[in-house]
């Protein structure tokens, strides 16, 4: 009996298709000066254009119906897409986080209303969704949440805070974990549900947080007298944290919990080519092994998620594996670059490579803590 | 996830699982062969599963057997099964009959002697010769052996080949890159379970050992050790289980395999400090006596990271090759295991 279940998946020459027409289409749009390659992509380079460009090559989406605007296309199909933007570096912030999960969200728990108004607009590269769980008083201690949302004669009245939203200056709604009656005594996962908040409402105020490197991505929202409608309620009243730690597992395994520095490596790699050294040659061999362990790891469980299984205990583990590899393969790449005077070093290098070493601190924050993660490893091994 | 299933997988876990408990390592370490277990093993033509009808064996598919191999790591086999496979499997490619007993294999190119894993147990030695792509058998049993500090309480032995007269000789087809290819996969297989029986050790023992009052598995820093040392052992699965998977793809030309193998090799040899500081750590003291089981794991572990070249060798192979490649050509591999030789 093995502990790990991690299948192997044979290679499909449909997807290398797919992953053709994304390479081409990316490289095209970097080459037309369209977009500039960074690390971290996903959370901090947002273009409602490039996005809106996406949508239109019916490349967000994918996996739902067509009913919906969506592609009918498999979880598969959507990690190619996922994993060939990340190499690239490609801004594709706006819509990351709707497609991934909010989307899903709404299929699951939304209103046949809601899903046509919003899901087409999402697929479109249009329509963008920021994350609403962390509060002043509640990070790695999520259920302490005290944002509350009242029931009201029209619907939800909702007072409070959020914080550490990220795109949400740019985003048209926010799905925020609440609190919607009070904790049964020391139970505080009881009493909280998952509400879909317009921004553009009045009472909302998103105030931007710089970070260290200057850029202001992420934001501090508040909420006074909101009101939305009943059926913003997003799946079962009082089932909220459920709902939430059921939705943290899927995430934790995608292509971005290990890829987000990879175009710090493929930059340094064609600026040193031939000139690598042998020192930097074992480094380049021990990332690579790093990097294709890695991604059989999160391609064999986005199989498993794909066949309706969920693999929670996995998921941790590659997310725990894979932010301690995107700040190694920064610092890796920093060593092998002291192959090339750094005089030598093209803008770009230089550019994604700083971008890269301001960008790390949060990779083994989001998504939940290092330590939440090997929190919940242990608990899988029968620790906790 | 090592396919474990099939007939080869399911024989060699039950004799495994009768003949080789917990005490059989410790007393094959004090001297006493578990000739029982071997006898079971030939008896079942196990050592025989990758060689061809024709030669006499059962031509068992790769997949069928990397589960009995799993199997034998996780008994810490004191046995050379997984080595008679691979000497027998290196023979059916020379066209040679297997060797009728156990048997370890090795390796040469320009050096006249070799580093041989169950050098004083392995009746025969398989030899690889590169410069004469040859393969040949070797009666181990009248070389001259010298039992080194070894790491692991297999052994290894240097074995001097110039000198001695092969039993028998063929030409091969087999690349110096295919035999690697295969030798490192099946290492890696051991190695993947082997990391996995030690953390499956550890667990139980902080579970039972208490300080302070409680378990130790109740205290954070205890836990978090477990967690990483856990996800390593989770990604040293993964790497044996994609390079087995490339070999049985490629089972006709296993050179094909070479990349996958040695990624495995690098992934895992640097996995074994990562897994086992923490395991004879949350062990305290008690992880340090010959009369626990923790050492005929870690020991191995130590030993399989050597063998062949260690991670550090393997890494600069690798990187070596990687850098007279495109960035375009290591994106291919990453992502679709389909690497190109430079």
């Amino acid at each position: 009996m093995q502990r790990f279940n991690f299948p192997v998946i044979q290679p499909d020459p449909a997807l290398e298709e797919l992953r053709a027409d994304l390479q081409a289409f990316l490289k095209q749009e970097r080459d037309a000066g369209n977009f500039k390659p960074e690390p971290e992509c996903w959370m901090a380079s947002a273009d409602p254009e490039f996005s809106r460009k996406m949508g239109k090559r019916g490349w967000i989406g994918l996996t739902w119906s067509s009913q919906y605007g969506g592609h009918d296309k498999s979880a598969l199909e959507r990690y190619i897409v996922t994993e060939e933007t990340l190499r690239a570096g490609a801004p594709v912030g706006a819509h990351w986080i709707a497609d991934r999960q909010h989307a899903p969200m709404l299929l699951k728990h939304g209103t046949e209303e809601q899903k046509l108004d919003i899901l087409p607009r999402i697929a479109a590269g249009e329509c963008y969704f920021a994350i609403g769980l962390s509060e002043p008083g509640a990070g790695s201690d999520l259920a302490n949440v005290k944002t509350k949302a009242e029931k009201v004669a029209d619907g939800w009245k909702i007072n409070g805070q959020k914080i550490w939203s990220s795109g949400a200056h740019i985003s048209h709604y926010m799905v925020a974990l609440l609190r919607t009656s009070p904790a049964d005594g020391r139970n505080r996962h009881v009493g909280l549900s998952q509400i879909m908040i317009d921004l553009s409402l009045p009472g909302v105020t998103i105030k931007p947080i710089v970070d260290l490197s200057g850029d202001a991505h992420f934001n501090e929202v508040y909420f006074e007298d909101v009101i939305v409608p009943e059926d913003c309620l997003l799946g079962e009243e009082g089932g909220g944290w459920a709902q939430v730690t059921g939705e943290l597992a899927m995430e934790r395994s995608g292509p971005e919990r290990f890829l987000s520095s990879y175009i710090t490596l493929e930059t340094a790699l064609w600026q040193l080519s031939g000139k690598l050294g042998s020192d930097s040659q074992a480094r380049l061999g021990k990332l690579i092994a790093n990097l294709r362990t890695l991604r059989g790891m999160s391609w064999a469980i986005a199989n498993l998620l794909d066949q309706g299984v969920s693999p929670e205990t996995e998921a941790a583990l590659v997310k725990d594996l894979g932010n301690r590899l995107e700040n190694d393969l920064t610092q890796q790449v920093r060593a092998m670059l002291d192959d090339l005077p750094s005089d030598q070093w093209s803008p770009d290098m230089r550019r994604i490579m700083n971008i890269g070493v301001l960008r790390s601190p949060p990779n083994t924050l989001r998504g939940g803590t290092t330590e939440v993660m090997r929190g919940i490893i242990a608990r899988q091994l029968g620790l906790r | 996830m090592i396919n474990t299933e099939g007939m080869v997988a399911e024989t060699a876990a039950k004799i495994y699982t009768d003949l080789c408990g917990r005490e059989v390592p410790h007393k094959a370490e004090a001297g006493e062969y578990p000739q029982a277990l071997w006898n079971a093993l030939t008896e079942n033509g196990l050592p025989l599963a990758w060689v061809s009808e024709a030669n006499g064996g059962f031509g068992a598919e790769l997949d069928e057997v990397v589960g009995a191999i799993w199997a034998s790591a996780q008994a810490a086999s004191p046995v050379p099964f997984a080595e008679t496979l691979v000497a027998n499997w290196m023979l059916d490619r020379a066209g040679l009959a297997p060797a009728d007993s156990s048997a370890s294999f090795a390796i040469s190119g320009r050096t006249p002697s070799a580093d041989i894993p169950f050098g004083m147990h392995a009746d025969k030695i398989v030899l690889f010769d590169e410069t004469h792509q040859e393969i040949s058998l070797f009666d181990n049993r009248l070389a001259v052996r010298s039992p080194e500090a070894a790491l692991s309480p297999d052994g290894m032995t240097q074995f001097i080949f110039s000198g001695h007269v092969a039993e028998q000789s063929a030409r091969t087809s087999l690349s110096r890159r295919a035999v690697e290819a295969m030798i490192l996969t099946v290492r890696a297989v051991q190695m993947a379970a082997s990391m996995e029986t030690a953390l499956n050790l550890s667990i139980d023992y902080v579970s039972q050992r208490e300080q302070f009052g409680r378990p130790l598995s109740k205290f954070q820093a205890i836990q978090h050790q477990l967690a990483v040392a856990a996800s390593e052992c989770a990604a040293a699965t993964m790497a044996a289980t994609q390079a087995a998977s490339a070999i049985i793809r490629h089972s006709d030309d296993p050179e094909q395999a070479w990349h996958e193998a040695v990624i495995a090799k690098v992934q895992i040899g640097h996995s074994v400090e990562a897994v086992t500081v923490p395991f004879h750590q949350v062990h305290g003291a008690m992880g340090y006596t010959q009369e626990y089981d923790l050492h005929h794991h870690t020991r191995r572990l130590w030993a399989w990271r050597d063998a062949l070249g260690n991670e550090h060798h393997w890494s600069k192979m690798l990187g070596a090759e990687l850098a007279l490649t495109s960035p375009d050509q290591i994106w291919k591999g990453v992502t679709t295991g389909h690497w190109v030789a430079s």
